[in-house]
């Protein structure tokens, strides 16, 4: 279990350094798909299985999945990926920063020093973050609207930005 | 911008600020403060320019980079405290950060350099609604937290009259001119926070008059640049005699009342024996008086070359309201 998280961690690890380092949005969206997926992971190994169940379907199966078509309809002839040169270099500079950060901060960063949402050793179906879910429809429901609210203008502010084609805000200029 | 939406988001800039203001948790207070960053993008881009689009991403990046340190601060202050009350950030770490984060909202120096750019690109009004309103949210945080020592407050202060007055020295657009000088009158606020809290709100109330005054009187001549100010004499002659009373306000001189937070912030300075430092506050607020001194200086003081046809405007009825557009 300890090795399976520490794996999962490394994975995290190693996608922010794809990511970061500036490839092709192609490559990129695969970066992301990558560290998403392993991030639900490490969620399930510290109890919030719920919490990871959402972040799967909506950021990947719906945010990413968009991103990847819209980077999809944005071609470019030579897309670089982890192998061309100015790529590389950030890949390297970013994996010193990481062995850096490592030898700084690397005593108390241990998986036993997490606090994870409970203290159930295995993979049960009922964790920690199962109540705080309930408790979100219940005494939370305010906050459940007040967020809900805020999505609601999300949406409006992203659609009056993107409004009126070739006469609008965002526009190829 | 349709009527609905437009009422949606500045209902939404309300209930952000509220929202904050509200809150004992900071998820809550956090939250009014991205409302309050996402509501305002479409007002920025109202203008449908490549300029206003520029600026609004810019707003969006330093806003959004901001937002996450605070969420990172608060959630580690939870970690190390247990407690996600916003009067219990005991851990000089998390304080440090939320500080910082929130300097980069309101633009205290040195996290200030997003200010003139994005003021440039803004009409007036958006940009009013940025230098007043959209400080109240982040300004009722700092002053809730409870730091241990008063240096960073002092730091962030005295770099940010510096940058806000030796910054706008100069500067001819009047939009970055304001946005310098709510940097310069963000500083001198800070400044005293963390030995008088009332001082500072006296001084960020005088602010909030002060600044709608100017960037009303600059609506009402339409004006955004020294040489348009200089041939806007004949708009409003009242106004023409008003504004540098607004602007020696600004600049702190007595007996107007933005000489007020001024004088009681360098006593209480004094009383803590800081000297050194109210001196250094107060000779570098002359950098901030020296612009404003030029600019009614080409309003008020002088005339400028004209043709005789810019001297009739007053004959004309008004084409504005005197009440808010």
């Amino acid at each position: 279990m300890s090795y399976l998280m520490c794996v999962l961690l490394l994975g995290l690890v190693l996608g922010l350094v794809a990511v970061a380092s500036n490839p092709s949005p192609y490559f990129a969206a695969m970066g992301l798909v990558v560290v998403a997926g392993v991030g639900c992971g490490v969620l399930v190994g510290t109890g919030g299985c719920f919490l990871s169940l959402v972040l799967f379907l909506i950021y990947l199966g719906g945010m990413l999945v968009v991103f990847a078509y819209s980077a999809a309809m944005a071609a470019e002839p030579f897309p670089e990926g982890w192998g061309s040169w100015p790529t590389l270099r950030l890949v390297g500079g970013y994996l010193v920063g990481v062995a850096v950060a490592r030898g700084l901060l690397g005593k108390n960063w241990y998986e036993e020093d997490w606090s994870g949402f409970d203290s159930i050793l295995g993979l049960t179906v009922l964790r920690g973050d199962v109540g705080g879910v309930s408790l979100m429809y219940s005494s939370g429901g305010w906050l459940l609207m007040g967020g809900g609210w805020v999505l609601l203008l999300t949406l409006f502010v992203v659609l009056e930005l993107t409004r009126g084609l070739g006469r609008g805000a965002l526009r190829a200029v | 911008m349709t009527p609905l939406i437009y009422s949606t988001l500045i209902i939404s800039l309300g209930i952000g600020t509220t929202l904050t203001f509200a809150s004992t948790h900071w998820y809550l207070a956090w939250m009014g403060i991205e409302i309050n960053t996402l509501a305002i993008i479409p007002l920025m881009t109202q203008s449908h320019s490549p300029r206003a689009t520029e600026a609004t991403t810019k707003y969006f990046f330093a806003q959004a980079t901001a937002s996450a340190t605070l969420l990172f601060a608060a959630t580690s202050n939870a970690f190390f405290t247990g407690s996600w009350d916003i009067l219990q950030t005991n851990n000089p770490l998390t304080y440090t950060l939320m500080t910082l984060a929130l300097a980069m909202k309101i633009g205290l120096a040195p996290l200030h350099s997003w200010m003139p750019e994005v003021m440039q690109g803004l009409t007036l009004l958006t940009g009013l609604i940025l230098s007043t309103w959209q400080k109240l949210a982040p300004f009722c945080l700092i002053y809730q937290i409870q730091p241990h020592s008063p240096n960073l407050f002092m730091a962030l202060g005295l770099l940010s009259i510096v940058a806000g007055g030796w910054g706008g020295f100069n500067q001819v657009q009047l939009r970055k001119i304001l946005a310098y000088s709510s940097i310069a009158h963000l500083g001198w606020m800070v400044l005293i926070l963390s030995f008088s809290p009332p001082l500072t709100l006296v001084a960020f109330s005088t602010y909030l008059m002060m600044t709608f005054s100017l960037f009303y009187s600059f609506m009402m001549t339409k004006t955004t640049h020294i040489n348009s100010l200089s041939t806007s004499w004949a708009k409003i002659p009242t106004l023409t005699a008003l504004t540098p009373l607004i602007l020696l306000s600004l600049g702190g001189l007595p007996p107007l009342t933005g000489f007020l937070p001024k004088w009681m912030i360098l006593q209480e300075l004094t009383k803590q024996d800081l000297a050194l430092v109210a001196v250094l506050a107060a000779l570098f607020s002359l950098f901030s008086l020296y612009f404003y001194l030029r600019l009614s200086y080409a309003m008020t003081l002088t005339m400028p070359p004209n043709n005789p046809a810019g001297t009739l405007p007053w004959r004309l009825n008004p084409s504005h309201n005197t009440l808010p557009p």
